[in-house]
């Protein structure tokens, strides 16, 4: 008995936090993910780019002398008018064709390799890695979590709730919601489609700046470090069920801890296969998501 | 001594006439292709640094065989097809008589076999896999350097010393050199005794350790080996001490892990980190106190490293290898040396004649207050890996 009490204090718990803190961070992509492809249905190949685009304007405010709290409030709101730039001049030239989904598909799947590049030119190949804004650690019964981590989870329930709270309990998000229903009636009642899509969007891509500037200093800030999460974000929403964002968010939680506990037994790895194998079956045999039915609200 | 002083004459007539007999004159010409860009550029710094010191100390005093040495480099940009591309171009447009400064180990191996076609030799001064002058070793390739084996023989052999039935955990990149210097670490640990527990092997560049501080953890090891280079050990080695396992490992590891660039980085969690090397600039002698002095002079400022002091011996091995052969004809200088026994700051070295490999005495190096001190030494027979190569 002490024995396995042991094993969970020393070894079970610590992995189990430690997903629990990686899979906050795959939900602060997935949310964004999930706002711009449940609502404007587009699947947003360049959303990890937008998530390094935040990193970077975060270590560019760094060097200029801002400090992270203020950064954290500042990136997400430079990042707004970019998001709708690129939805007003990119995105709706072709939103309007029949082969909106693969239009859309290709068209973010060139941003991302244009901004990639961009990244590399404008600030250099090599990893920069911003300080650690809550440095120490925190022990309690024994297992050790580093602070940032903390935080870290503090943070990923208040923006979740925030955007729930935003896209689900106001006028502003009921409108979002309506167009995204049916345009041409709440056109007609007097909401302006055009300006709320690309609004929405703007919105998505400064919740993925946001985690940008979250997670840079835990993970680093290089020109490709919107592979490693968008696909795990996008397996979330995929799982979750598309168009779910309560689903998306027990989707991402729940993969991370499949992960973080099969990691102790098989090399960590395997546990990208394993993940990724979860969501073809879930495509296979149930397409519309595992957790579609938490509802919309 | 009367043939040194003749040739000087005559090196002197020649200069003076500048009409022919300028052969005894002309500059003996050595390749170096090495990283001077990329991620591996501060090993090649140091390579740079040591060759161009002992280039000028023997031009200085009259070259080899009093012809003066000139060094011609290449970036090699730690790529192995660049490597290959620009081997074959030094060979045969620059016609190089001897290449040296490649690091990674893969283009090591492959520019042996071109140097093999071209039927000219080829020496690395930093490569680590033991497959170079083992299981692949080449008639036309020596290694002046200790390789992975021999640091790990060192590692073992002070383990089982200071910490008798240790459980070991290790831990490398997911490639080549990786998984080449765990795998060799392992078997030595187990020879001496030690309980081997687990091994992970996270991606080169991998930006977080947390998950797989879970095996770690569950294996509860009391030592772990680590053969992480640069950045990736800075991440590591912090990860550690915040997730509150530093303290209760040993951490030991190969010379790569832990270097002059990174330990600055890693900081407070590299305190007592132990690895085996063949030099320190802390080797109290005489020869290696004139040489530290020098390199620093022409560095400017930086210390040599194990790549720099390595480098620096390996063209004094070759200039005793062309000066005991009268040429620098490929045969008559690789059997020059075979067997040869030349001095470096490091201490005596021998070039194995059965693989083209160097003994050297090893030192087991300690991190403390930021800086590596000696521990101990170990003598070039303990340290020595058994000869494997069975080509020549």
């Amino acid at each position: 008995m002490s024995q396995a009490l042991e094993y969970f204090q020393f070894v079970l718990a610590p992995q189990m936090l430690n997903g629990l803190t990686i899979g906050v961070a795959v939900v602060l992509v997935a949310i964004g993910l999930s706002v711009i492809f449940g609502l404007l249905d587009v699947v947003n190949m360049a959303h990890g780019e937008f998530y390094a685009l935040g990193a970077y304007i975060s270590t560019a405010l760094y060097a200029l002398g801002v400090d992270f709290w203020f950064a954290l409030l500042l990136a997400p709101l430079i990042m707004l008018p970019i998001g709708y730039a690129i939805e007003r001049g990119l995105i709706q030239r072709v939103y309007q064709h029949e082969q909106r989904h693969i239009l859309t598909l290709l068209l973010t799947v060139g941003l991302s390799i244009v901004l990639q590049d961009a990244f590399d030119l404008v600030f250099g190949p090599n990893t920069l890695r911003p300080d650690n804004p809550i440095p120490g650690v925190t022990e309690f019964f024994g297992i050790y979590i580093p602070n940032y981590r903390l935080f870290l989870l503090g943070a990923g329930a208040v923006v979740v709730t925030g955007t729930w709270l935003v896209i689900f309990r106001t006028r502003l998000g009921a409108m979002i919601r309506a167009a995204a229903f049916d345009r041409d009636m709440s056109a007609s009642l007097g909401v302006p489609v055009l300006r709320v899509y690309a609004g929405t969007f703007a919105f998505g891509v400064a919740l993925a700046g946001l985690a940008g500037v979250l997670l840079a200093p835990i993970y680093s800030v290089f020109p490709t470090m919107g592979h490693d999460f968008v696909l795990l974000a996008f397996t979330a929403v995929i799982v979750g069920g598309i168009g779910s964002f309560q689903g998306a968010v027990i989707a991402g939680l729940l993969l991370t801890q499949i992960q973080a506990i099969s990691s102790l037994f098989i090399s960590p790895h395997w546990t990208e296969p394993l993940v990724f194998g979860i969501m073809v079956a879930v495509l296979v045999v149930r397409p519309q998501g595992l957790f579609a039915w938490v509802g919309r609200g | 001594m009367k043939t040194r002083i003749l040739s000087h004459l005559m090196m002197g007539a020649a200069l003076g006439l500048s009409v022919a007999g300028a052969s005894a004159a002309e500059p003996i010409k050595v390749g170096v292709l090495t990283p001077l860009s990329g991620t591996y550029s501060p090993i090649g710094e140091q390579v740079r640094w040591g060759l161009d010191l002992a280039s000028k100390e023997i031009n200085d005093s009259g070259g080899i065989d009093s012809r003066p040495v000139k060094l011609v480099y290449e970036d090699s940009e730690a790529n192995t097809s660049v490597a290959t591309r620009k081997a074959e171009r030094l060979y045969q447009s620059d016609k190089v008589d001897f290449l040296v400064g490649l690091v990674n180990s893969g283009a090591t191996l492959a520019v042996g076999q071109i140097a093999e076609r071209n039927h000219r030799l080829l020496a690395t001064s930093v490569s680590l896999s033991d497959a170079i002058t083992g299981s692949k070793c080449s008639p036309n390739v020596f290694r002046v350097n200790a390789p992975g084996g021999m640091q790990a023989n060192g590692l073992a052999a002070w383990l089982a010393q200071s910490h008798p039935d240790a459980r070991v955990f290790s831990i490398g990149p997911d490639y080549e050199m990786g998984r080449n210097t765990v795998a060799s670490f392992q078997a030595k640990a187990k020879g001496a005794g030690l309980n081997l527990v687990g091994e992970v092997f996270p991606p080169l560049g991998e930006k977080d350790y947390s998950p797989y501080f879970g095996k770690l953890r569950s294996a509860r090891p009391d030592v772990l080996y680590t053969s992480t280079a640069g950045n990736d050990t800075v991440r590591l080695f912090s990860q550690l001490d915040s997730f509150g396992l530093r303290q209760q490992l040993t951490i030991v590891g190969a010379s790569v892990a832990v270097t002059a660039q990174n330990i600055g980085a890693i900081g407070k969690a590299a305190e007592g980190f132990v690895t085996v090397a063949g030099y320190s600039p802390d080797i109290d002698s005489g020869a290696n106190r004139s040489f530290v002095k020098a390199f620093q002079a022409s560095a400017d400022g930086s210390e040599p490293d194990l790549y720099g002091a390595d480098s620096y011996g390996m063209l004094y091995f070759y200039k005793a290898a062309v000066e005991k052969a009268g040429s620098t004809d490929t045969d008559a200088v690789r059997s020059a040396m075979e067997g040869l026994s030349w001095e470096t700051p490091q201490g005596t070295k021998t070039m194995r004649a059965g693989d083209h490999q160097a003994t050297m005495p090893m030192y087991v190096l300690q991190v403390h207050d930021g800086r590596f001190g000696i521990k101990q030494k170990l003598d070039a027979e303990t340290a020595a890996v058994k000869d494997s190569c069975d080509r020549f």
